[in-house]
């Protein structure tokens, strides 16, 4: 499955350009993720811009990555609104707040499991039902997959592996990176005590997709 | 030679002044600048967060004047703070080069407020401001910065925006190959000594006006630099319609044309003062220009006047008539402003977005503060006091469900407000809600003017021994500086004590107990201080220290009747109601036991 934007330029070469973005709370390894993907293009020799748009910096609130990989000039750190390639979405609201920025011919993986907000767990909001959400993306871009990332992880006994599971999904919808550079990358930037759960949920997460 | 790394726009700062041989940093934290210090540490460079951005600016200067050069790091809010200091610096001038870093957060996406401090910088003080495009940029100009503000012996002012601090990019790394000079301090009152004092060599006019006219015959020495920078630049097309891209508008705009497959006519500006030449060569040859900037009209207006004092007629359009006049600049903004100005139409009004469910910002799960503002709000029902906010996490309590405090404006204005409400004749009880590094910031100095008009307020420090809200830096409250020195902690108790003051110490953990003692130091007269003290979970458990005993809290289902009071008026994320009863979950609760006590009838346990 193949979804590199691919532009012709002027000399007729091929410009390899992949805008991703990942959308969730804060907590929820969002920033870890967009690094580990980061590092895999730097290290393939592409240029990469990124930045993380966050409220202030505390816990709970929407937390959006983007990073942009190409082999030519990257300008602006911000995707603009309908050029994502790939939309991971580690919650679904988070997703749907994002949907605009994809790209219709993009694909999205969206976790499913939806984290309350304070104003609706109150009352004061209401959280959109799950098809809402999901008409939402689809409306945008009518093409990946939804899955339960999140029940996946508690499975394998912590929800913090959430982030792990989305980026084996993640290495299934593109060949940008082999999922073994992807998860080595990843395994690199973590405590080793970690490593054989960050194998199972990277695993678990490829099976997703 | 040079090797490519990924670093944060920060980062690529820090880097800049460690290549630039920088001796102090000085800041405050605040997004988003917070992570230069750290950085600029981690090269070695003598690092500090002073109380305040005015006192960081003030050590940058007097490191600059012993030859060294130096730089002081602040948000925009920190640099409207410097502004005494900056209408002072400008007249005397520096030694050593001093670069400002004066972070700007267009959109307001991390600040109470959204503002340009080009403004402040050049248009009021007269300096000169390097507006970065990119990563690479940012690094590029702080170094030439240093060098530019030895050779003009003035303050030079990076003003990176946050899609600058905050983005990650490839820079190029480079060797050190300043030298740095001898450390020096030799006198001359005549720069530094700034006072109404009569020059006689200058026939008896007043030093004021002898240092104004030093600063503005810089003015055309700087043109001059300016129009011969690699920052500015033209790049020719075809087109009627002339860009200017400043800063990272700069950068939207070459998206822009990326996505069109187009080359545009576009003028490339990132100083100030500007390259006025070459906004000459650029203007003359259009009709119409469009110029993209953030945030206010600043290079806009500048140009107009040059057209206007060289009798150029073109129509300049930007952000005072034509592009929203507020909030970030964006790829799609631009690519509409081009379709408009080609087309000769007004920009597009932006469309009504229907609302999704936001996030807003709260307390962390376990957060000290959650217990505090829930004792504060019984207090204030029952008694109808005002509370008067200030900058930090607990800042959140004015929002829902806590709706506590009634005003948000600046570092350390909880104090002076909450007395000028009573001085303004309000008779029920008002109390001023500060943290503890924003008591050390700006806090003083409102309690001593408090303390001073026998004001009659009760002030509260949420004091968690850190600086939490922009990433748990130390203040002089806490154990030890940034350079992991220990000293003997300020203790804001003791403080206010001194001066004269009543004090009271509580931990906010426990909700009972601070509820009571704050019912009963309202009903008190004069000045009366709470140090509500409890460690900052999120910080200190990572080391194994939390301010509560920690358990497992449980509801009792046969209990909760499903009154949520616990999610609609406490409102810790943990909680949460399904099928109509409280639920804690056990993934992301920490044991704090504060919801025990919240809940009425008992279930939690």
């Amino acid at each position: 499955m193949r979804s590199l934007r691919i532009c012709m330029c002027e000399g007729g070469n091929e410009i390899m350009k992949l805008d991703i973005v990942i959308a969730g709370v804060g907590g929820q390894g969002n920033i870890l993720a967009s690094e580990v993907l980061a590092q895999c293009a730097m290290d393939k020799g592409y240029n990469v811009l990124s930045t993380e748009t966050k409220g202030a910096a505390q816990r709970g609130g929407s937390v959006v990555s983007h990073l942009r990989i190409s082999d030519s000039d990257i300008y602006a750190p911000l995707v603009p609104v309908g050029q994502a390639d790939i939309l991971l979405g580690f919650e679904p609201l988070e997703a749907m707040r994002n949907a605009k920025l994809l790209n219709s011919k993009g694909k999205f993986i969206i976790n499913q499991e939806p984290v309350q907000t304070v104003l609706s767990n109150m009352g004061a909001d209401v959280y959109p039902p799950l098809s809402e959400l999901e008409a939402a993306v689809k409306a945008v871009c009518p093409h990946g997959y939804f899955v339960n990332a999140t029940q996946a992880a508690k499975e394998l006994g912590s929800t913090l592996l959430t982030n792990v599971i989305m980026l084996g999904a993640f290495s299934k919808v593109t060949d940008i990176f082999t999922p073994e550079v992807i998860l080595a990358k990843l395994l690199s930037l973590v405590n080793e005590k970690f490593h054989e759960d960050d194998k199972a949920a990277f695993a678990a997460g490829q099976k997703l997709v | 030679m040079s090797t490519k790394e990924f670093v944060m726009g920060n980062e690529a700062i820090a880097l800049a002044a460690k290549e630039a041989g920088v001796s102090v940093v000085a800041g405050y934290p605040g997004t988003p600048a917070s992570e230069i210090i750290d950085a600029s540490l981690s090269h070695g460079i003598y690092a500090e967060w002073s109380t305040n951005e005015k006192h960081a600016f003030e050590v940058a200067t007097g490191a600059s004047l012993c030859n060294q050069r130096a730089m002081a790091v602040m948000k925009h809010n920190g640099t409207n703070v410097v502004t005494d200091f900056l209408m002072h610096v400008n007249f005397t001038g520096v030694r050593g080069g001093l670069v400002l870093i004066s972070a700007d957060d267009p959109g307001g996406n991390s600040s109470q407020n959204e503002e340009d401090t080009r403004i402040l910088i050049h248009n009021y003080a007269h300096l000169p401001v390097f507006d970065p495009s990119s990563i690479q940029e940012a690094k590029e100009m702080t170094k030439k910065a240093f060098e530019l503000s030895e050779q003009t012996e003035l303050v030079f002012a990076l003003r990176p925006v946050m899609r600058i601090c905050h983005a990650r990019g490839i820079v190029e790394k480079e060797d050190v190959t300043y030298q740095k000079k001898p450390v020096e301090f030799k006198n001359d009152r005549s720069r530094f000594v700034m006072s109404a004092v009569v020059e006689k060599e200058h026939g008896g006019v007043l030093r004021p006006i002898i240092r104004h006219r030093w600063l503005n015959q810089k003015q055309n020495e700087l043109k001059e630099i300016m129009e011969n920078l690699p920052f500015n630049h033209i790049e020719k097309a075809d087109g009627e319609v002339g860009y200017v891209g400043c800063g990272i508008g700069y950068s939207y705009l070459k998206e822009a044309e990326s996505i069109l497959d187009k080359k545009l006519p576009v003028l490339k500006l990132t100083t100030l003062p500007l390259p006025e030449k070459k906004v000459i060569e650029f203007v003359s040859n259009y009709k119409k220009i469009v110029i993209f900037e953030e945030l206010e009209p600043v290079v806009e207006n500048l140009i107009k006047g040059i057209c206007y004092d060289k009798g150029i007629q073109v129509e300049i359009l930007g952000r005072k008539t034509f592009l929203p006049a507020e909030g970030e600049l964006s790829t799609g903004l631009i690519l509409k402003a081009i379709e408009s100005a080609e087309a000769n139409k007004a920009m597009p009004k932006e469309a009504q977005s229907t609302y999704i469910p936001a996030r807003v910002r709260t307390q962390c799960v376990g957060c000290s503060h959650r217990g505090l503002l829930y004792a504060l709000k019984s207090v204030v029902r029952r008694t109808g006091a005002v509370v008067t906010g200030d900058i930090g996490c607990h800042d959140a309590g004015s929002f829902q469900p806590m709706n506590l405090q009634s005003t948000i404006y600046c570092m350390g204005s909880s104090i002076p407000m909450a007395y000028g409400i009573k001085a303004g004749g309000y008779e029920k009880p008002v109390i001023a809600m500060i943290g503890d590094s924003t008591f050390f910031h700006n806090g003083l100095t409102g309690l001593a003017s408090a303390i001073f008009n026998k004001a009659n307020i009760t002030v509260i420090i949420a004091d968690n021994s850190t600086t939490a809200m922009t990433g748990f830096q130390p203040h002089p409250g806490s154990e030890t500086n940034v350079r992991g020195e220990q000293f003997q902690a300020i203790d804001p108790a003791s403080v206010a004590a001194v001066m004269g003051a009543k004090t009271y110490i509580c931990n906010p953990y426990n909700v009972e107990e601070t509820k009571k003692l704050l019912a009963e130091v309202v009903k008190e007269e004069g000045v009366k201080v709470v140090i509500a003290r409890a460690l900052c979970y999120l910080k200190f458990s990572r080391e194994g220290r939390v301010s509560f005993e920690a358990r497992k809290v449980t509801v009792d289902h046969e209990v909760c009747n499903g009154c949520k009071i616990c999610v609609s008026d406490f409102g810790c994320p943990a909680i949460t109601i399904v099928d109509g009863k409280a639920r804690i979950d056990q993934d992301s609760c920490n044991g704090c036991g504060v919801c025990v006590s919240v809940c009425a009838r008992g279930a939690m346990k």
